[in-house]
């Protein structure tokens, strides 16, 4: 028998970044709110303080910041086929645990969609026609549109604190900016970053070649910064531990350093740690929810919060994961095309070349998660699909991270992997290496999917979800045009040795390397309850007090990652739940 | 009112030579400095904002506990002084006390009993405040704070600190000022912010330097020595007038910024002040605040800045500061980064230059300025030790919420090397203190101060 | 010659004698505030017993051999690292979800499914492996000459061992472990004296480099600073 909380009005299910959102938004309408949080309470310090942080073995290699897959996996299979096997160490993606989740370990990259990518269904319709479209390939239109989310795509960028160069302001192109975004309303709250060696003469290169080269949109503080919160960031020192880390220095954006002591100062806030929601509790007519069950970690023992609202804000895995084992909406099945929840999984297509100079000195430690200069002139709206024989784009940057020696030691092709060549190798080209890094999109699949695993389950004893997923011919082909591009602009630059690494025809899906954490989809927004998983409020169809935060909602993923596109909808999202649903709840659609 | 231990020591001196003189001659109370009507009622909100202004909480509140229900300690090798219970309760509190007792209390330092109070109590200076101000304080007291039953340890020192008819020989000597407040009349905003910090801010308690007899040298702002600096439990209380003090240097909004959020373009609030920002300044009004930072600017003169009140918050970005010229060979020493550089700057390196940067000069409202730093560079060594071997904390205020924490380095650097360490920082950048030793180091790590988180 | 109580005198510990001698003059230069990691010859195994131990330091030998510039991971105490590893959460595969069914025969692409936890795969794997080299080359691995242990190694790299399914990822792992010792902070007991920080030319954990940024193709100067304060 669970232990019962008493009942608040707002349950969200998750504390890291959307999770803060609508903590702090909904708590200046007075409203009675409680956050669970399944990891840790983590602060700057003591959680993330010099030197402890520095430490690329813990947090970079062993990844005891993140979710531990002994509490929370998936299993994965490339196809129906095979049998799905659980990922029981993390490697091709990152999920975070506890406060702050994913937003204290990012690098901080920071961008919005294009327009069209909104559309991307029309937009492919209007300029080329349905018939480009590959069979299998599930693409659909955003049920809102950029011009509907600027304003909050504005409000996340102030409030996370993101530093860099606009390129369209109210539709006017600004000289050093990304002529090809969408417009937006004011400039970045902070100037861009400094310009290091690598992505100084990869901007050179690209200016020589007639491209557009532009900083990167950084959640990297390049001031002293004060958030519309009076939370605050200080100036980055470039310090190379961003990327699996909690940054020491006030310097990345993150909850902590946006949100989170702005929040604790409302009385009507509170927040739980140690707590795994387990299932969301719906009314016996199942259109409603009436609260979530956790599991108290300190109690060993299963507790109902009953709430009027609830709010899913953890990872997008996690979120479809609760959904699934909630009953919230019927699982997605490709062979009939029936059912909604877990449909459009999507991921991110990336490659990238390796340029060695031998006589020049890049000092990769020297960086930080959102470092370089950017191009995008082969992006989602640049290229022309019907043409060039596949659908989607890619931007590129070019920018050390970090110069962490374990993981970050790039050497040339045929450098052996142990003994004496390998010793010498990395004394003769460490610091001598940059990088272009091609960051692609990756388009939604009715093969690539998301349900229940029938063999393995977590801890709870509930079943582990089962990712089916595996590169597709249309995002390889993408990829390889990406390659065949950053080889010209590579070599353009005279490197002493270039190599590159794109997935290519018949690329398996590897969940070892790290790629990316920008998993999408699963509970999808849609214009009508048959297509997806919530509505454009990110309001599900099937339960109106439940409204799911994060890239769950991305009906297709885009080319960019994934930050800004979730902040932005959690604010639009919000600013619904309190203009429209507080004061009538009921189906906003 | 930490100072209390010299000032017990000052008492051994006076006290006794006129002990039997005192017995016999009867106390008199001062009487209402305005006369009000007896149905005479603050303003909603008043009562409160005296109370902030007066920061009762910092004394009142034990760590930990209720708040106002007394109990906080204040150690000295002569016996715990033990706060009160101020909180309404009618046994363990105040709440039998009538106005008059109030009065009698804030303005002369004497208890309901008759007995004289430890002047931790800062009666000197709440002995400006206004009838106004102590009725609307009473009310407040009375009716808007929940009673709290919490009986409190007795105080009792030592002999002849235990004999409190010795506090009226020295209250003879400090406090020969008139009750109530006498402006300087130069404007509206300067006499209100002069009157908070006279008054119930009793900021003269800290920045005030002590007579012989460890009486406020300077209560008034008519007083030669009022407000250029004391020492508070190892803190310097830094002058606040004069060329080179903070108000001078500070604009009035920089000023008002770091009392309303312990964080400015300059510096942050630690040890004492931080706590004076995290229990009173933060919740007072901007008008005051300013007021405050207006009368503290232009006290001798100065010509002040009209602004009155903060700028809504972000967002604000605002460039890291260079290296100016004092600071420039410091600045490009670090900045090299060569391997032959002195061991002191090394540590800088290894240690600080990542929020506080080569400059020195870090960053506004969040990593503290070390050029030119009071704390950095003051008489007392132990507070910069404290902060290099045990951190410091800002705490988050209703402004600037954030927790602003530096992490300590006690498990990282050796003794020496935070001597070295110290050593360079107060001479670094133009700055120019006398270096630390190891020993001082040592000291401070054996009995690190509290650092109030 | 035994020098470690109890344990055989392998050729790993000749060549540790051999090492620390050339190292004094790189050892010095690091100002060791608190030197918690014993060298070689004086270090007990926490997890690894004799057998596993002579191997774990013959192999890091040649994986990372002491020839040449730079250190090896001999000199850098990489066996200490890998030991500690072994015994604590990473070794037990504490964070990871170990439960079964296991298919050790599943494609690499689908990463660690074998039953075993690292410490397991080395207590198992060591054996086999040794055995196999008793069978190919005539002596367990630590009895080998370098060249038929590196050999045996490009053997085991390249799956050519006859080692079971669930044994498979030994030679990523001991490789990975490998480099982790020498790269990692001393705190974990590799990388000693930061040698292979110094070797690079990677500052360690100091981490503060805002003026750097705008310094470009200018190589970086200083030495490296660890965790705990030391300095080289």
């Amino acid at each position: 028998m669970a232990r019962q909380e008493a009942k608040k009005d707002v349950v969200i299910v998750g504390l890291g970044w959307t999770g803060a959102i609508a903590g702090i938004e909904l708590a200046q309408e007075g409203l009675e709110i409680v956050a669970l949080e399944r990891g840790r309470d983590q602060a700057t310090v003591p959680e993330f303080k010099y030197p402890d942080q520095i430490d690329e073995l813990t947090w970079g290699v062993r990844l005891k910041n993140m979710q531990h897959p002994r509490r929370q996996t998936v299993t994965v299979r490339r196809n129906g086929d095979e049998t799905a096997l659980p990922l029981r160490a993390l490697g091709s993606f990152l999920p975070a645990d506890g406060v702050g989740g994913a937003g204290t370990h990012w690098n901080g990259l920071n961008w919005r969609p294009q327009p069209e990518e909104m559309r991307l269904l029309s937009h492919i319709r209007e300029n080329w026609g349905d018939e480009i479209i590959p069979e299998g390939m599930s693409l659909g239109d955003y049920p809102v549109t950029y011009d509907e989310l600027e304003p909050f795509f504005t409000r996340f960028e102030q409030v996370a604190g993101i530093s860099g160069q606009a390129g369209n302001l109210n539709g006017q192109i600004q000289p050093g900016g990304n002529p090809f975004e969408g417009w937006r309303s004011t400039d970045y709250p902070m100037p861009p970053m400094p310009t290091t060696w690598d992505s100084h003469k990869f901007r050179e290169a690209a200016l020589a070649m007639g491209l557009h080269p532009f900083p990167a949109p950084a959640g990297i503080a390049s001031t002293s910064y004060v958030n519309p919160y009076g939370m605050q960031m200080g100036p980055c020192n470039l310090c190379g531990f961003c990327e699996r880390y909690g940054c020491y220095q006030y310097s990345k954006s993150s909850p902590q350093t946006a949100i989170l002591d702005a929040l604790k100062r409302h009385p009507n806030f509170s927040y739980r740690t140690h707590a795994e929601v387990l299932r969301v509790e719906l009314a016996p007519d199942g259109r409603t929810a009436t609260g979530v069950t956790y599991f108290d970690e300190e109690a060993q023992e299963e507790v109902f919060q009953p709430a009027d609202i609830v709010i899913l804000a953890a990872y997008q895995l996690n979120n479809v994961h609760l959904m699934m084992v909630s009953g919230l909406a019927e699982i997605y099945d490709p062979a009939t095309d029936q059912g909604v929840l877990g449909k459009n999984y999507g991921y991110q297509m990336n490659g990238g070349a390796t340029l060695f100079f031998r006589d020049e000195h890049f000092n990769p430690f020297v960086g930080h998660g959102s470092n370089g200069m950017c191009i995008d002139d082969y992006g989602m709206n640049r290229n022309d699909y019907g043409a060039l024989g596949f659908i989607g784009g890619a931007y590129w940057r070019s920018g050390l991270t970090n110069g962490q020696p374990i993981r970050s030691m790039p050497l040339p092709s045929g450098t052996p992997s142990w003994g004496a060549g390998w010793k010498a190798g990395v004394g003769e080209w460490y610091g001598h290496a940059m990088s272009i890094g091609s960051h692609g999109s990756n388009m939604s699949y009715r093969a690539n999917h998301l349900d229940l695993d029938p063999t393995y389950t977590d801890r709870h004893g509930r079943p582990l979800m089962r990712m089916t997923f595996d590169w597709q011919e249309n995002d390889l082909r993408m990829n390889q045009y990406m390659k065949a591009r950053v080889e010209e602009v590579a070599a353009s630059m005279n490197p002493d040795i270039m190599q590159s690494s794109f997935k290519g025809p018949g690329a398996r899906y590897d969940v070892r390397p790290y790629q990316t954490t920008h998993n999408t989809g699963g509970h999808i927004m849609s214009a009508s309850p048959n297509e997806g998983v919530v509505n454009r409020y990110s309001q599900m169809w099937g339960q109106h007090n439940v409204f799911a935060m994060g890239a769950g909602n991305f009906v297709q993923n885009t080319q960019y990652n994934p930050t800004g596109l979730l902040g932005g909808l959690a604010y639009w999202t919000v600013d619904a739940i309190r203009s429209q649903y507080l004061s009538n709840p009921r189906p906003l659609v | 009112m930490l100072t209390f231990l010299r000032i017990l020591t000052a008492l051994a001196l006076i006290g006794i030579v006129v002990l039997l003189a005192l017995i016999f001659v009867p106390v008199r109370l001062t009487q209402p400095t305005e006369q009000l009507a007896a149905d005479w009622q603050p303003d909603p909100g008043h009562g409160e904002q005296v109370f902030h202004a007066s920061d009762c909480v910092a004394c009142h509140t034990a760590p930990g506990g209720m708040e106002l229900a007394g109990g906080r300690g204040i150690e000295s090798p002569l016996g715990t002084i033990w706060s009160t219970n101020i909180t309404p309760d009618p046994e363990t509190g105040i709440g039998g006390m009538t106005m008059d007792e109030f009065r009698a209390v804030m303005l002369d330092g004497i208890g309901r009993d008759g007995r004289h109070l430890y002047p931790a109590m800062p009666y000197e200076n709440y002995r400006l405040m206004t009838e106004r101000d102590l009725r609307a304080l009473y009310a407040y007291l009375m009716n808007e704070v929940e009673p709290v039953r919490h009986e409190v340890e007795p105080t009792s020192l030592t002999f002849p600190f235990n004999m409190r008819f010795g506090l009226r020989a020295w209250n003879w000597l400090a406090l020969s000022h008139d009750a109530g407040f006498t402006p300087q009349g130069r404007s509206e905003v300067m006499d209100r912010g002069q009157y908070l910090v006279e008054g119930p801010g009793h900021c003269a308690a800290c920045h005030s330097p002590r007579n012989i007899f460890m009486a406020q040298d300077g209560v008034q702002a008519s007083d030669a020595n009022f407000l250029t600096g004391g020492v508070v439990d190892g803190w310097n209380a830094p002058s606040l007038r004069g060329e080179g003090a903070a108000p001078q240097r500070w604009p009035v909004g920089e000023l008002a910024a770091y009392l309303a959020t312990g964080r400015n373009a300059f510096s942050t609030a630690n040890g004492e002040m931080g706590l004076v920002v995290a229990h009173s300044m933060q919740h007072l009004p901007d008008g005051d605040i300013f007021a405050i930072a207006a009368f503290l600017k232009g006290m001798d003169g100065a010509p002040v800045e009209e602004e009155t009140a903060f700028a809504p918050p972000g967002p604000i970005a605002i460039e890291k500061p260079q290296a100016d010229q004092a600071g420039e060979a410091t600045a490009a020493m670090l900045t090299e980064a060569e391997p032959g550089m002195p061991l002191g700057a090394r540590l800088y390196l290894d240690n600080c230059v990542a929020c506080h940067f080569a400059s020195g000069r870090g960053a506004d409202g969040i990593f503290p300025k070390l050029q030119g730093n009071t704390l950095v560079l003051g008489s007392e060594t132990g507070p910069l030790l404290s902060v290099i071997l045990y951190g410091a904390n800002v705490p988050g205020t209703e402004k600037r919420p954030m927790e602003l924490v530096m992490q300590g380095y006690a498990d990282r650097l050796s003794d020496e090397e935070v001597a070295e360490l110290a050593t360079f920082l107060r001479q670094a950048w133009g700055n120019d203190a006398p270096p630390v030793t190891p020993a001082e180091a040592a000291a401070e790590r054996e009995n690190p101060r509290a650092t109030h988180h | 010659m035994s020098d470690l109580p109890g344990y055989p005198n392998r050729r790993g510990f000749l060549k540790t004698s051999a090492a620390s001698v050339a190292l004094a003059g790189i050892a010095a230069r690091a100002e060791a505030q608190a030197d918690t990691v014993p060298p070689l010859d004086e270090y007990w195994p926490e997890y690894l017993d004799a057998a596993e131990w002579a191997f774990v330091m013959a192999a890091c030998a040649r994986l990372i051999p002491s020839e040449g510039d730079g250190p090896g991971a001999i000199e850098a105490r990489v066996p200490v690292f890998i030991d500690r590893q072994l015994a604590d959460y990473y070794g037990r595969a504490d964070i990871w979800y170990m439960e079964g069914p296991h298919d050790p025969t599943a494609p690499p692409e689908f990463g660690w499914q074998t039953p075993l936890t690292p410490a397991e795969l080395y207590r198992q794997a060591i054996p086999a492996f040794n055995a196999w080299c008793e069978r190919t080359h005539g002596a367990a691995f630590p009895d080998l000459d370098p060249q038929a242990q590196d050999e045996a190694l490009t053997a085991l790299d390249e799956g050519e061992t006859d080692l079971a399914p669930e044994l498979s990822p030994f030679f990523t792992t001991l490789l990975n472990n490998t480099k982790e010792g020498y790269f990692a902070d001393p705190i974990h007991g590799g990388n000693h004296g930061m040698q292979a920080w110094v070797y690079i030319g990677f500052p360690g954990a100091r981490a503060a480099y805002r003026e750097w940024a705008g310094r470009h193709n200018v190589q970086y100067p200083l030495g490296p600073v660890s965790i705990s304060g030391e300095r080289a």
